[in-house]
């Protein structure tokens, strides 16, 4: 018995009998979220869990009645540790008894397997500790009936199996494989961290993926750019204030990251508070600098950003994934300038075939590369194609608006008229979502594959962008132009650069946001998701390639 | 999946009935005196009911909660006088 292996609590076992990928997930990574059915359990055991009642330290200095609540037991032995509920009976003959939320399951065994072995490791606690546990007690909070659980030679043997089972996985790096076609991912909480279907699929072991239960979205990203403005703490809410009187109030449940552009000012309890319900804090300037990030405590899961570091070494892995990417992102360049071609003088309203073919090419040669060297020069003659071709994408009546696009192509640092000036802001906007997003899930934002690493350039959400480029920043742009969002007036140019004043950068971001919350259709699952949404999904199966759960990272693109 | 709910009480105790619309603040609108209008899913639901409920003392105050519907799909008519009734819509906040 390894005596420095830390202990197993009692209900990761029962985790463990459910899900073995599942036990893994909480017990190794650290990964939780929580669902109904989990606050349900926490209310219900508030109560439970309040330490009371008599309870001898070890069997045989008291012969009287035993009622104890929330008895912490720990066994080196057994190598599991447990905070038993309730622990009733005379002398040395005792029985645990678990609370359980919900209604009695009407099955033969009167109750599901994972509860049976939770309850008996908590029996083979107390054995160990001196007393003598032959059965325990399932309560069903729901239908109030009480389930008495023979601790049997099987049962016992089971739960041993399972202790040593979860203890084995815990050493290997790698979670166990997914459950296929399982009824209970369901009502899993860790689905959509887990992504049994996706991982199944991409492995070619199922040929299609349940109508994944993809949760609506509820809460909202808060974007404070109105200068001097102040956000403080109320209760549930967050107060903007101005000059101290309340603009704005926000539900902090409603609220998914909250956004501070400038100088604008937030108390520490606001802060505390978003840290506590792990909602990112960004800031950014004025111009749409990304600035900085805050997230509480950070993401407990290590194993992700070791996998990451460990892929970043290896330099096959770096050209695959950064080829992957690049391929995409000139792909739905391609795709956007097919769509939005307007009309022009000599070629009509279609986007000229030989330019299309050129971008075909240019994204063929990308998968090609040999090298991130050559690939680099892929990238950037295919930037360059489809930049000098952008203006087509703006109506012309609205081009003459904005001064005309500037036709040698992308300009920055700092933009010189006003559709750069958009595009800068636009990716500055992209990039942030990324941080947050890949923050999220645990991996580490300044560590990429393509992008160099460079003091204050989160790499990998640079990396992570690139397809999205196009299909977001740009489209946005491109958008607010033709639509009338930000005119000419909204723009504020000086010898030293083009920037958006605080109305257009707002009417930007309102647009920036509606994009995010479009849904399209997932190229190779087919089911229909956000954008805000697909940034996670598509983070998430890069951690799978990258711990070697799936075989290629699927890129994203657009048809 | 969000319902929509109607949140409201009868606090007979003016300190429990300012921490109940405090409380309340968080979770969803104000319609008018001690009448929220709230979008939950079931964990908030859940979180917000036993909020309530511990700070409530059941033999003295009231609390309803009326399950409207599904937030997608419900439509509910709402006659409102002397003030519009908004329902909840959620989205990004821009300020």
């Amino acid at each position: 018995m390894n005596h420095t292996a830390p202990l197993i609590p009692v209900r990761i076992v029962n985790e463990y009998v459910y899900c073995p990928r599942l036990a893994y997930m909480m017990w190794v990574q650290g990964e939780f979220a929580h669902s109904a059915d989990t606050v349900e359990g926490k209310i219900r055991h508030k109560r439970v869990d309040k330490p009371g009642g008599r309870h001898p330290e070890t069997a045989g200095e008291d012969t009287g009645e035993i009622h104890a609540r929330s008895v912490a037991l720990s066994s080196e032995h057994l190598g599991i540790t447990a905070k038993i509920d309730l622990v009733e009976g005379q002398g040395r003959k005792v029985q645990p008894v678990d609370y359980k939320k919900g209604k009695r399951p009407h099955v033969a065994a009167g109750a599901y397997a994972p509860e049976r072995v939770q309850v008996c490791a908590q029996g083979l606690l107390l054995r160990e500790h001196g007393f003598e546990a032959g059965s325990g007690i399932l309560y069903f909070a729901g239908s109030r009936e009480r389930v008495r659980v023979e601790f049997d030679e099987a049962l016992v043997a089971e739960t041993t199996r399972a202790i040593e089972g979860l203890r084995t996985d815990s050493a290997k790096d790698k979670p166990p494989p997914p459950l296929m076609d399982s009824p209970k991912c369901a009502r899993c909480s860790l689905i959509g961290i887990c992504l049994p279907d996706e991982i199944g699929f991409l492995a070619q072991q199922r040929e299609d993926i349940r109508p994944i239960y993809v949760r609506t979205e509820n809460a909202f990203p808060l974007y404070v750019q109105s200068p001097a403005s102040y956000v403080r703490k109320d209760g549930g809410q967050l107060v903007i204030e101005e000059k101290r009187e309340k603009i704005a109030e926000v539900r902090l449940k409603d609220t998914s990251q909250v956004v501070l552009f400038g100088y604008c000012g937030m108390s520490t309890p606001a802060l505390h508070e978003c840290f506590r319900r792990q909602l990112p804090v960004t800031y950014m300037s004025y111009g749409g600098w990304f600035i900085g990030h805050g997230m509480g405590t950070g993401h407990h899961n290590v194993q992700t950003r070791t996998a990451q570091y460990r892929a970043s070494f290896n330099e096959q892995t770096c050209l695959n994934l950064a080829a992957g990417l690049i391929q995409a992102k000139i792909q739905n360049c391609r795709t956007l300038l097919r769509r939005n071609w307007k009309a022009s003088d000599d070629a009509g309203d279609k986007a000229p075939p030989q330019l299309l073919g050129a971008l075909k090419s240019d994204m063929q040669q990308a998968g090609r590369a040999v090298s991130v060297q050559t690939l680099l020069g892929v990238e950037g003659s295919a930037a360059r194609r489809y930049f000098e071709h952008f203006v087509f994408m703006i109506s012309p009546q609205k081009n003459e608006e904005t001064q005309g696009f500037d036709f040698s192509g992308r300009n920055r640092r700092p933009p010189r008229d006003p559709v750069n000036a958009l595009l800068s802001f636009a990716y500055a906007m992209l990039v942030r979502e990324w941080t947050v997003a890949l923050s999220a899930v645990g991996l580490d934002p300044y560590r990429g594959f393509y992008h160099q690493m460079r003091f204050g350039r989160p790499a990998l959400s640079l990396d992570m962008m690139e397809p999205f480029r196009p299909l977001v920043a740009d489209s946005t742009v491109i958008t607010a132009i033709n639509n009338g969002e930000v005119s000419k007036k909204d723009f504020i140019t000086t010898a030293f650069g083009c920037n958006l004043s605080p109305r257009g950068r707002k009417a930007f971001i309102a647009a920036f946001e509606r994009r995010l919350s479009q849904e399209v259709t997932h190229p190779v699952f087919g089911y229909r998701l956000s954008y805000r949404r697909l940034f996670e999904v598509q983070a998430r199966l890069l951690i799978r390639y990258l711990t070697g759960e799936v075989k290629e990272y699927p890129t994203f693109v657009t048809r | 999946m969000e319902h929509v709910y109607l949140v409201c009480y009868d606090i007979s105790d003016q300190k429990r009935w300012r921490k109940i619309y405090k409380t309340m603040k968080g979770y969803g609108a104000w319609l008018q005196l001690s009448v929220f209008q709230c979008r939950l899913n079931k964990e908030d639901l859940l979180k917000m009911t036993d909020t309530l409920t511990e700070i409530m003392h059941c033999d003295e105050d009231n609390l309803i909660i009326i399950d409207i519907g599904v937030a997608e799909t419900v439509s509910f008519k709402v006659a409102s006088y002397g003030r519009p009734f908004q329902p909840i819509k959620h989205s990004a906040v821009v300020i």
